[in-house]
Formats: C-alpha cells, sequence, structure tokens
C-alpha cells in the first residue's frame, strides 16, 4: 500500500514538474510577444466558440472521415478523467475507491468502457489514415508532408498504453472485487474473464502493476504532450478563445498602435497571439491540402510556415533572449524572419484566400502572420519590380493598370444613355466599379452590359468616374499599409462628395473591403455584391427574364464566399435564369482559389518548387476539377476569376469543352429574345 | 564681314577600326544639306588618318590622331571635336544619338554656343534655314523645330536617313589637324573594355528572328515561344524588358542600346515597339507582328500585323511547321 | 564625399498628350508629373555609391516644377540626406543647366550623378551641360558608378552589349542609363512621416539669362505614315497565312 502511494507520488510529482516547467517556459515565450489588441472583446462570442470548436469539434468535423474519430477520441478522453480521477483515488487513498455519488453507478461505468474501446478503435482509424496517406510514399500530396510523423506515432503509441493499461487494471479490479461497477462495464469485465483463471493473487499484482502504469503512462503522456505538436490539447482551447471572432477572414487583423516599423522582421516582434497560433499547431495539415500555392507546386504550406516559425521560437537562441524578458531585447540579434526562417518565395506565394484559416480546427490565423511578414518587406523595400511599380503607378494614378486615372469611367462612352454621376447628382446606389472592371478591355464589355441591364430596369445608380480609385484591399494584403490608407482616405472624400443610399460593387475585392475595412474609417453605407443586386431584380420581376435550361457549374470568388459567407444569392441568380447548378467538389466555403489574390496577379509567375512536378497554376486544376464535373459553362463572380480562367480554359486546351460565362452575361442572355452576349 | 558658314560636319563614330554604319547615314545628310548651302560635307576622324580612306563620299575628312583618341574617351573626345570646330566653323555639326552622341552634343552646344536639337529623325533646308523634326516623349509628340541661328548642332536617331549617298563617291580631301594641348591631360582614362560574350548566337546575320517581349510575360512562357523558334530553325531574339529581367542573354537584345539587326523577316510577339526598340528592327524586310493591343506603335511599322493572343498563335504556327 | 543629384519631373507617359493652342508646345496645366525614370535610376546609383563609399546624398530640383516637393519627399524617403529645391523654373535643359549650375557654384558637390536623359529634352540633355558649366570630366550613359578618395570609376555602355570602365577625376559629372539594380521602394508610409518632419532647403540663385535656343514652329501626334496590313480569320487562318508569307521568302523549308 505505501509502496503504491510512494511509488505513485513519485511518478505524479516528477511528471508535474517537468511538464509544468515546460508549460510555464512556453508560457514565457508567448509573453515575449508584442501586444495583441482585440483579443477579449465579445466574450459570449468567445464562450460561444469555446462550446461549438473545443466542445463540439465543429471545425474538425468539416472533414468528417478524420473529424469523427477525432471528436470521438476527443469526447472519450473527456470521459475517461473519470477514470484518471478513480486510478488517483486507488493509488493514494484506498484500491476500492469509487467516486462520490456516481462512483457505482452503471451507466458511468458502461459510458467509460464504451470510451475506452471507442478510443482504441480510433488509435486504429488514425493509425491506417496515416499509412494511406503517407508522405513517403505520396510526397507533397500527402497532408503529413513536413510533419513529425515519428512524434506522431509515438503519440499514438501512447494513447493505446493508457486505453490498455486502463482497461487491464480495471479487469484486474473485476477479478480482486475492487471494482466499483456492475457488468455494464463490458469491456472490464470481459477481459477479467480472460484473467480469471490466473487466480486472485496474480490479479491483485496485476491490479497494482496495471495501476501504476497507467498513473506513470498517464504522467509520461503528460510530458511528452509538453514536448511535442499534442501540446493543442492545452493550447487549442486557449488559442480559441483569443481568436479573432467571428473568424479571422474578411478584414485584416487589427494593427497594434506602434510607432516603429511595421510589421515584423524578428519573432518577438510578431504578437504574443501569433507566437501562440505557433505553439497550438498540430501538424494536420488539413491548411496544407487546401492551399492553392502548395496545390501548384509552389513552396507556401500555411502548416510548415506555421511550423518554421515554431521551431526559430523554441529554438535555444530564440528562447534564451525570450526567457531574458522583453524589456532587454531590441530586434537586432536573432535571425531575420524574412529570409532567415520563412524564404521569400513562401512569403509572396499566398493569395490570401483564407482556405488555411477556414479549414484550421484550432483557429491559427496565417493569412494576418503572413500579411504581417510582408509588411516588413514592404517596409525594406524587398519587393519585386514588377510590384514595385504596380504600387508607385497605383499611388500616382489610383489604378493598378497603370493607365491614366482620367480613363477610369472610359468605358461608360460607348453607352446609349449618360451614366448619372454621383457627385453632381443623387443616387439610389453608387456603382463602385474597381479596377478591372474598368480597365480590362475583356471586362468594360461586361461592365456596359451589366449598365444596360439595369438601365433597362430603372435602377438609380450612378458612378464617381475618375474620383473612384483603386479599393486598396489587395494592395493591403501586399502589405503596403501605408499606400492602402493614402486610397482609403481618397475614396471616403469621393463618397462625402457624392450622395447615395448603398453601395454596391463588382468585384468581391472591393467588396470585402468596402464592407469590412472601410467603416472603421467612417463608412456607414450598406455596400452589396452585384450578384445580391441582381438577385434582388430578378425576385422582383424588375428583369424580365426567360429560362436558359443550361447546365452550369458555379465558381464561389473566395473573397465573396470564404471571406463573406456570400454564397447563396449567385446561386440564387442561377436558378432564377432556369439554370441547373453542378457543383464542384470544392464548392461554397470550400471553394479554390483562382491564384489571383494577394497582389498575386502583380507579380511574374514563380516557378514550381518540386523540378519533378510541372507547376501548375491554380486556375488550371480548376478547370480541370470543372470539367469533371461535365458541364458546359463556368460561371464566375468575380472579374479576376474571368480573366484568370479564360486564360486557364485556354493553356489547359479546354476550349472546346467549355466557356467562361459571368452572371452578368447569363442574365443578359435570358433577358430578351436578341441574343445579347457580346463577344469578349 | 565673312558670309554664313555653310558647311556641314559629321563626327565620325568609331568602333576599333571600323567606321560605324550610322556614320554614313549622317554623311549622306550632311552632303545633301551641305550642297544645298553651297557648303561642303565635312566629317571629323579621330584616330588613325588610315582610316579616312573609309569616308570617300566625304568632302574632306578631318583628321585628329593622339594616344588619348585611340579607344572612346569623353573628354578627349570633347577637347578634340570644339578645337575642330573652331578651326572649320561648320555651319551644322551632326551627331549620333549613340553614347558618344549624348556625352558630346550637349556639352557643345555650350561649349560652342549652338542650339542643339535631340532625338532627330528629319532635317531638311528649307531656304537658308535648317528645318529638325525631333522625337520627343517617348515619340509620342513630333516637334518641328527651327535651326536659324549662325551654328547649331543635331543629334540623330540612328536609321533616320538612307545611308547610300555616304557611301559611294570620293576621294576625300584629307585635312590633318594637330591636336589640342589639353589632350595631354586628360582627366580620364580608360580601364577596362568589355566586350559581350563570346559563344552565343549572332543574331545580327541570321535570316530570320523570332522576338518576344514584355507580352510573354514570364520566363516559363518562353518555352513555348523557342519552340516555335526551333521549328524555324531561327534564333530567339527580344526587346530589352526580356533582357533585363535576365530572361535572355543581353547579346539577344534588339533595339538602341542592343544590337541592329535587318533579317529578311521579324516575328515579334508580344513586343509594343517602343522607339529604342525600333531602331533596332525598322530595316527588316518583312516585320510580321503580334500583339493583343491594337493600339501598339509596332503596328505602325510592322507590314504584317494580329491581334491574335500569342498564347494561341505561336503553337499553332509550330503546329503547322511539324515535319 | 557630397553627392549631388538634380531631379526632374516629367509628364506621366500614361496621359494623353494635348497642345496649346498655338500648336507650339504641350498643355501642361492637365497633365500629371511623375519623376523622370532616369534621374530615379540615378539616385539609386548615387545610394548605392553612399552604401559603399559614404559620403552624403542631396537631391536638388526646380521649384517651378510641378509636383516637386512629392519628388524630393520621396527621396528622402529612400535614404537622400538632403534635399533642396531651388527657385526658378527653366523650360528647356539649357536653362536648367544655368540654375544648377549658379547652385553648384555657392554649394561644390564632389559628384554629380543625374540621369543621362529626360523624355522632354528637345534641346539636349542635361548632364553634359552641366558638366560644360561647371568645367568638370561627364560621362555618360553610366551603368556602375564607384567613387574612391578622388577619382571615381564609370561603367559606360554602347550599343551591342559592349561597356567600358573609366577612371575620371572628382570633381565629375555622371549622366545615369540605369542603376546597378532596380531603384529600390519606398514605402507610402515612410513618404509620408518624411513629408511631415519637413526638411527641404529652399534656395535661391539669379535667375538664368539664357537665349531660347531653338524655335518651336509645331508640336504635333505623329500620324501613322503607313500600318500594318492586318491578319484576321482566328488563329488557324491567321497561322496559315503567316506560313505562307514565310515559305513565298523561301525561310520555311518544304
Amino acid at each position: 500500500m505505501t509502496v503504491r502511494i510512494v511509488l505513485g507520488a513519485v511518478i505524479m510529482l516528477a511528471g508535474l514538474a517537468l511538464a509544468g516547467r515546460r508549460l510555464l517556459w512556453l508560457g514565457s515565450l508567448v509573453r515575449s510577444g508584442a501586444p495583441a489588441p482585440g483579443r477579449v472583446n465579445g466574450a459570449p462570442s468567445r464562450v460561444w466558440a469555446e462550446l461549438a470548436e473545443v466542445l463540439g469539434q465543429r471545425k474538425l468535423l468539416k472533414r468528417w472521415r478524420s473529424g469523427l474519430p477525432h471528436a470521438l477520441v476527443f469526447w472519450g478522453f473527456i470521459i475517461l478523467t473519470f477514470t484518471i480521477v478513480e486510478a488517483l483515488g486507488d493509488t493514494f487513498i484506498s484500491k476500492t475507491f469509487a467516486i462520490p455519488v456516481i462512483g457505482h453507478a452503471a451507466a458511468l461505468g458502461l459510458i467509460e468502457d464504451l470510451f475506452t474501446v471507442i478510443v482504441l478503435a480510433g488509435v486504429i482509424v488514425f493509425s491506417v489514415t496515416r499509412l494511406a496517406d503517407s508522405p513517403a510514399r505520396r510526397g507533397r500530396r500527402s497532408r503529413f508532408y513536413g510533419s513529425h510523423t515519428r512524434a506522431a506515432w509515438i503519440t499514438l503509441a501512447m494513447i493505446a498504453a493508457v486505453m490498455v493499461t486502463l482497461l487491464a487494471y480495471r479487469a484486474a479490479q473485476v477479478n480482486t472485487g475492487d471494482f466499483p461497477y456492475g457488468s455494464a462495464a463490458f469491456a472490464s469485465h470481459a477481459l477479467a474473464q480472460l484473467l480469471q483463471p490466473a487466480g486472485t493473487g496474480v490479479n491483485a499484482a496485476l491490479e497494482a502493476f496495471f495501476l501504476l502504469a497507467n498513473v506513470a503512462v498517464i504522467m509520461g503522456f503528460l510530458v511528452f504532450v509538453t514536448y511535442s505538436k499534442h501540446l493543442h490539447i492545452f493550447m487549442a482551447p486557449l488559442n480559441v478563445a483569443f481568436s479573432r471572432r467571428p473568424r479571422a477572414l474578411g478584414a485584416l487583423g487589427e494593427l497594434p498602435a506602434t510607432a516603429g516599423a511595421a510589421g515584423a522582421g524578428h519573432i518577438e516582434e510578431l504578437s504574443w497571439k501569433q507566437l501562440l497560433d505557433t505553439l497550438t499547431c498540430t501538424e494536420c495539415g488539413r491548411c496544407q491540402s487546401a492551399c492553392p500555392a502548395w496545390n501548384s507546386g509552389q513552396p507556401l504550406s500555411p502548416k510548415l510556415l506555421i511550423m518554421d516559425l515554431r521551431d526559430h521560437l523554441m529554438s535555444p537562441a530564440t528562447a534564451g533572449r525570450a526567457s531574458a524578458g522583453r524589456a532587454t531585447q531590441g530586434s537586432a540579434g536573432g535571425k531575420v524572419l524574412v529570409p532567415g526562417v520563412i524564404s521569400p518565395e513562401v512569403v509572396w506565394s499566398c493569395t490570401t484566400c483564407g482556405a488555411c484559416v477556414e479549414q484550421c480546427p484550432v483557429d491559427i490565423e496565417h493569412v494576418d502572420t503572413i500579411v504581417t511578414l510582408r509588411r516588413r518587406l514592404v517596409e525594406e523595400g524587398q519587393i519585386e519590380p514588377a510590384v514595385q511599380q504596380v504600387l508607385q503607378a497605383d499611388a500616382q494614378q489610383g489604378n493598378t493598370f497603370g493607365k491614366s486615372g482620367r480613363m477610369r469611367a472610359r468605358w461608360t462612352r460607348d453607352l446609349g444613355f449618360p451614366v448619372k454621376d454621383a457627385r453632381k447628382e443623387p443616387v439610389r446606389y453608387l456603382w463602385f466599379v474597381g479596377d478591372f472592371a474598368s480597365f480590362d478591355e475583356r471586362l468594360q464589355a461586361m461592365s456596359r452590359q451589366l449598365a444596360v441591364i439595369l438601365d433597362d430596369a430603372n435602377v438609380d445608380f450612378g458612378l464617381l468616374f475618375e474620383d473612384e480609385h483603386d479599393d486598396g484591399n489587395d494592395v493591403r494584403r501586399v502589405g503596403e499599409e501605408g499606400l492602402f490608407q493614402m486610397l482609403v482616405e481618397h475614396n471616403m472624400a469621393s463618397f462625402a462628395k457624392a450622395s447615395f443610399a448603398e453601395i454596391f460593387t463588382t468585384d468581391p475585392h472591393a467588396f470585402n473591403t468596402l464592407r469590412n475595412e472601410y467603416p472603421s474609417y467612417g463608412l456607414d453605407k450598406p455596400v452589396v455584391h452585384y450578384s445580391q443586386l441582381l438577385e434582388r431584380l430578378l425576385a422582383d420581376g424588375s428583369i424580365p427574364v426567360e429560362p436558359l435550361g443550361l447546365r452550369v457549374t458555379y465558381h464561389d470568388p473566395c473573397y465573396l464566399a470564404r471571406h463573406n459567407r456570400l454564397t447563396d444569392p449567385p446561386r440564387r441568380v442561377l436558378r432564377s435564369l432556369g439554370c441547373e447548378v453542378a457543383e464542384m467538389p470544392r464548392h461554397g466555403l470550400n471553394t479554390f482559389c483562382c491564384g489571383a489574390g494577394g497582389g498575386r496577379i502583380w507579380m511574374t509567375d514563380s516557378p514550381g518548387s518540386s523540378s519533378s512536378q510541372p507547376a501548375e497554376r491554380p486556375s488550371e486544376n480548376r478547370i480541370r476539377e470543372a470539367v469533371a464535373v461535365g458541364v458546359s459553362y463556368f460561371v464566375v463572380a468575380c472579374p479576376k476569376d474571368f480573366v484568370m480562367y479564360t486564360d486557364a480554359v485556354k493553356t489547359t486546351g479546354n476550349s472546346e469543352r467549355i466557356q467562361v460565362v459571368d452572371l452578368i452575361q447569363l442574365v443578359d442572355r435570358a433577358r430578351g429574345p436578341v441574343p445579347a452576349l457580346e463577344a469578349v | 564681314m565673312t558670309s554664313m558658314a555653310s558647311d556641314v560636319l559629321v563626327l565620325a563614330e568609331r568602333a576599333g577600326d571600323q567606321i560605324q554604319d550610322v556614320t554614313y547615314e549622317l554623311l549622306a545628310k550632311a552632303s545633301e544639306l551641305a550642297h544645298a548651302w553651297g557648303g561642303k560635307a565635312e566629317v571629323a576622324l579621330f584616330g588613325p588618318p588610315e582610316l579616312a580612306a573609309q569616308l570617300p563620299a566625304a568632302d574632306s575628312v578631318i583628321c585628329v590622331d593622339h594616344p588619348a583618341l585611340a579607344g572612346y574617351l569623353p573628354d578627349a573626345y570633347q577637347q578634340a571635336l570644339l578645337h575642330v570646330l573652331r578651326e572649320r566653323s561648320p555651319r551644322l555639326l551632326l551627331l549620333p544619338n549613340t553614347t558618344m552622341g549624348l556625352d558630346q552634343g550637349a556639352a557643345l552646344s555650350v561649349l560652342w554656343d549652338a542650339p542643339l536639337a535631340a532625338s532627330v529623325t528629319g532635317l531638311t533646308a528649307a531656304g537658308g534655314v535648317a528645318v529638325a523634326t525631333c522625337q520627343v516623349l517617348g515619340g509620342k509628340v513630333l516637334a518641328e523645330v527651327e535651326l536659324a541661328g549662325e551654328r547649331a548642332i543635331c543629334t540623330v536617331v540612328s536609321g533616320s536617313f538612307d545611308p547610300s549617298a555616304g557611301q559611294a563617291g570620293g576621294p576625300a580631301e584629307v585635312v590633318t589637324i594637330p591636336p589640342p594641348a589639353e589632350l595631354d591631360a586628360p582627366r580620364m582614362s580608360v580601364r577596362q573594355m568589355f566586350e559581350p560574350e563570346a559563344g552565343d548566337v549572332d543574331i545580327t546575320s541570321a535570316d530570320l528572328l523570332v522576338s518576344v517581349g514584355r507580352g510573354i510575360g514570364s520566363q516559363d512562357n518562353l518555352e513555348l515561344v523557342a519552340e516555335l523558334a526551333d521549328a524555324l530553325g531561327a534564333p530567339l531574339s527580344a526587346s530589352r524588358p526580356v533582357t533585363d529581367s535576365g530572361w535572355l542573354p543581353k547579346t539577344r537584345q534588339v533595339g538602341k542600346s542592343g544590337l541592329k539587326v535587318k533579317p529578311r523577316a521579324y516575328l515579334a510577339f508580344g513586343i509594343s515597339g517602343a522607339p529604342e526598340h525600333l531602331e533596332g528592327m525598322r530595316g527588316a524586310e518583312l516585320i510580321i507582328a503580334c500583339n493583343t493591343d491594337p493600339h501598339a506603335p509596332l503596328f505602325d511599322i510592322a507590314h504584317v500585323g494580329t491581334t491574335e493572343d500569342l498564347f494561341d498563335l505561336v503553337p499553332a504556327l509550330t503546329e503547322r511547321l511539324a515535319p | 564625399m557630397r553627392i549631388v543629384v538634380p531631379l526632374k519631373a516629367v509628364p506621366d507617359l500614361v496621359e494623353e498628350i494635348e497642345f496649346t493652342p498655338d500648336g507650339t508646345g504641350i498643355d501642361r496645366e492637365y497633365l500629371a508629373f511623375v519623376l523622370n525614370e532616369w534621374d530615379d535610376q540615378a539616385l539609386e546609383e548615387a545610394l548605392l555609391v553612399k552604401e559603399v563609399s559614404g559620403g552624403e546624398v542631396i537631391v536638388a530640383g526646380l521649384a517651378d516644377d510641378p509636383g516637386i516637393d512629392q519628388l524630393l519627399y520621396t527621396a528622402l524617403a529612400k535614404g537622400a540626406d538632403g534635399a533642396v529645391k531651388i527657385s526658378g523654373g527653366a523650360q528647356d535643359t539649357h536653362a536648367r543647366s544655368a540654375l544648377l549650375a549658379a547652385y553648384l557654384a555657392e554649394s561644390p558637390a564632389d559628384l554629380i550623378i543625374t540621369g543621362v536623359q529626360a523624355p522632354d529634352d528637345l534641346d539636349g540633355q542635361l548632364p553634359p551641360m552641366l558638366a560644360a558649366r561647371l568645367g568638370f570630366p561627364h560621362v555618360c550613359v553610366a551603368i556602375a558608378v564607384e567613387a574612391a578618395g578622388g577619382s571615381a570609376r564609370i561603367r559606360q555602355e554602347f550599343s551591342g552589349g559592349r561597356s567600358q570602365q573609366l577612371e575620371v577625376t572628382l570633381p565629375a559629372v555622371v549622366g545615369v542609363q540605369a542603376a546597378r539594380q532596380p531603384p529600390r521602394y519606398a514605402p507610402i508610409s515612410r513618404i509620408r512621416q518624411v513629408t511631415q518632419a519637413g526638411g527641404i532647403e529652399e534656395v535661391t540663385v539669379p535667375a538664368a539669362s539664357t537665349q531660347p535656343a531653338l524655335t518651336v514652329r509645331r508640336m504635333y501626334t505623329p500620324e501613322q505614315t503607313g500600318h500594318a496590313q492586318m491578319l484576321t480569320g482566328g488563329t488557324g487562318p491567321v497561322a496559315d497565312q503567316i506560313i505562307e508569307l514565310l515559305r513565298s521568302r523561301g525561310l520555311v523549308k518544304g
């Protein structure tokens, strides 16, 4: 008895001490980060997030094949806390210990046994998953590529060991009479029957042995957890609690008020939340699998980015400086994050589509961190010349096309009617056209089509003409915060000159920033996407149409669907036009990016990272997905998508199989007996 | 009272022992103007006087020789040229818009106190007055300029004038002028010369060139056009943005600061036709331009054009050339 | 070592050009102006020289150049040590060179680095004129500059990929064609910071008294004297026609 207590105490204290010291050290690392504004407001939504995402495993269940087993194992561990209490009671109090009040309830015994079995089954499922998706065999296509697979196998082994020792000691307890539950605890009783022939004496020894073994394995696991990626079991609830609500999409994260240089060049210049992100990563690889850059052979994997930052944070040199306290650090000393820890190609490959953020089960905010890194690179002028030229021209002329700002509304010239000038007369809708729909020749034709449709429907709309400047969404995501502010200030001044009730825009990127970021600069008018406007007009009969009877697929723009959760309006428009929508596998919130966002459309192509795999652009990857669905029309609702996919159809040799059309073109086609589909 | 000068002086452009082509263009124009004014077409030649034999069409070749003039030293040329101008007092000095011309023209404009017309593409002698057509703002604007004074300078865009009248004739009178004393104390010296990388294709001797410009988009897309070039058995050439980005070596650059080519056919893909590029290839016999922008300046001098997308057209051409 | 970099504001070439009513000049009123791209290269090269050899880089502009303050502040944001705005303006390069020479006579520089040309140089380029007025040696079409002690090593580019390196005694004037690396980027936030801090020194020099050197009869946009015969009909037919053109000239076998 005393041996058991002493041994138990030694194991417990050693385990708690090691784990505790490690956790304190990790805490000091997190605290070495810069301040992070806006992390404790909105308590109710944070509590709800804990319930839904942690307890409810909501994000994990998005991919149910691995999500369901994980949820079951997770809930299993929660239930099995009771068994840990029982083990400690058996060690330190008496071997017949039972939890007060409920400790003999048949239901509890059943649930404990049930989840023990479920967890063991889960371990088998996880093992099969890891073998089937092995990075050794599948290379970059495996979501585990780059993850620490050995640590993962150890984790699985230890979980199995906890379960096995637990069951074994419970079975022995059945045979020694110390077990608090009846036969409802089916697994314990079943195993007990196998052990019974060994006799009571042996079973008593087994009971003592496996009890201590269980405690030892649990303590060992605890220590192992604090030294491995399995730390996420502690970090995830913390990280979810402090994450951006409702999600880290749409607007970029709030910037700390800092007098120093923008962005982060050294690890301690990242915020404590960004550092917490790196410690929370479970290396599951869902972000990596969803990333358009990774899927087109580029060097960016959101998972590897976070892991590299973590490794740097925990490296001896960095950690030493971190625990010496923030006050003693300057940004001298310590590696420069880019290119010392993360290569520039990785940082610039990102399209800011947010697929990683959408997938991450533990609410890591990859996009915000990448933009933080970019801000410092821009500050130092480390951006490629092509992007520099775009930004300089944008600062000079207010558009990213290098054209004269006065040409912005030239596309309205060939219309048969005058377009209202919102600066001169009040209008109901201000149409914020955006750079692409104003300056690209193919898209100008569609802008004219939309103008005609709206005019025919007697919609009261107007433009700002050359007083509209680039909305700045992608400029901000490239990291040029100063230029973004300049553009916003200019556009806000233009809005002040005009009189309107609502803004609609043809560009989801403009929609995103106008709706989510401009309000903090004073914009207080509602902002809608043109698909929402078309939906309204079709619903109330302002645009009479005949059904087209086409079978189409619809590509959700990242900035409409994922960043702003708008997936229905364009589909309702298509249904109003009598079109059948056949979905691609990656649709709705899981839409796959065209590759143009985050300033990538201004950058020269980056070569694919692995020479054995020819680089396939994300847009080409997507067109192949659409062709496999077996439709002839690929419907878009974003000007950049139109440009990217029209090119991709050509370069993949699918010009005979599929055609890219915008919602506008379909509406126009459905409007009248005269085919109005203007050649683009 | 002396009557107004009526001679026209050309500064010869020399690389090693070779007088450069542009000198003959200027000499042809000089002859036209000088004879209209009743004067002489003279060429200032700095270097060994034997080279004067390469300039038979000149009325006179004014030779100045000195060790400092063995290569091209801006300072030495400036001193020598000023000296010659003072000795010969021409009405008009013609320079090519090469590095030499950019060095000398504006400086002599101040030192010799003569107005200068830059980037000249046309020059006539209307009455007694020289009237120059100048390219301004990257060729977007032309200016017609009068040079009515006693003397003037023009820096001329290569390829503007027909060289034939500057090549035939002779023999020229050779006048040797002793070098000015300043050449003994130059304020600069040549440390090293750099020739372009040897061993690459000489695009100036190709019959057919397949040329790419910024419209190609990225280095990865070059492969597409390289296949076409292979199928045609022609070398790839490029405009400056492509070579500046390092996608092709400088030896493939066509243009003012690159090479001048005169192939029998020049296929241009994604080249807009900036004046500097045109200077390098406008002499081609057949220019075929492919550019999605219908307003691309290249279409103004191309013989045949199309707004087809090069990413469609190039593979289509390659396909048709398959054996 | 004191390096002065004269900067010029030139019309932004993306704009459509309109002419004055009498047709002898460009209507500047509605034009947007940008930094002469060769001066941008010159500034970059000057900053590189400073980074390697030390010294200070002072940018200089003429007060009447449209938007000159913005250009000078941008240069300061890129790392120039000082900015000078010289009173007056000049319509042609001769007059500009006179004003700059007057400034440099009072505030001498060891090295004057500026763009080899500007797109609106009708009457000639700045560097040689400056050098002639100051009595300094000059080198144009430079693609690299190194300075050490009392001399500079300048790489001068010729056509066809040839170049030479010259050693030049200082003080000297350099006309830059291209810097060794693309001009660095000045983030807007830094430009705004610098603008708020102020720091442009204003100087007055005697007005330039050069006669108008050229008489401009007229300025006009070039008429298209010829135009390519445009091929149509789609990719296939166009490709066929091109192959036929080449074949008929014996440039394609078969």
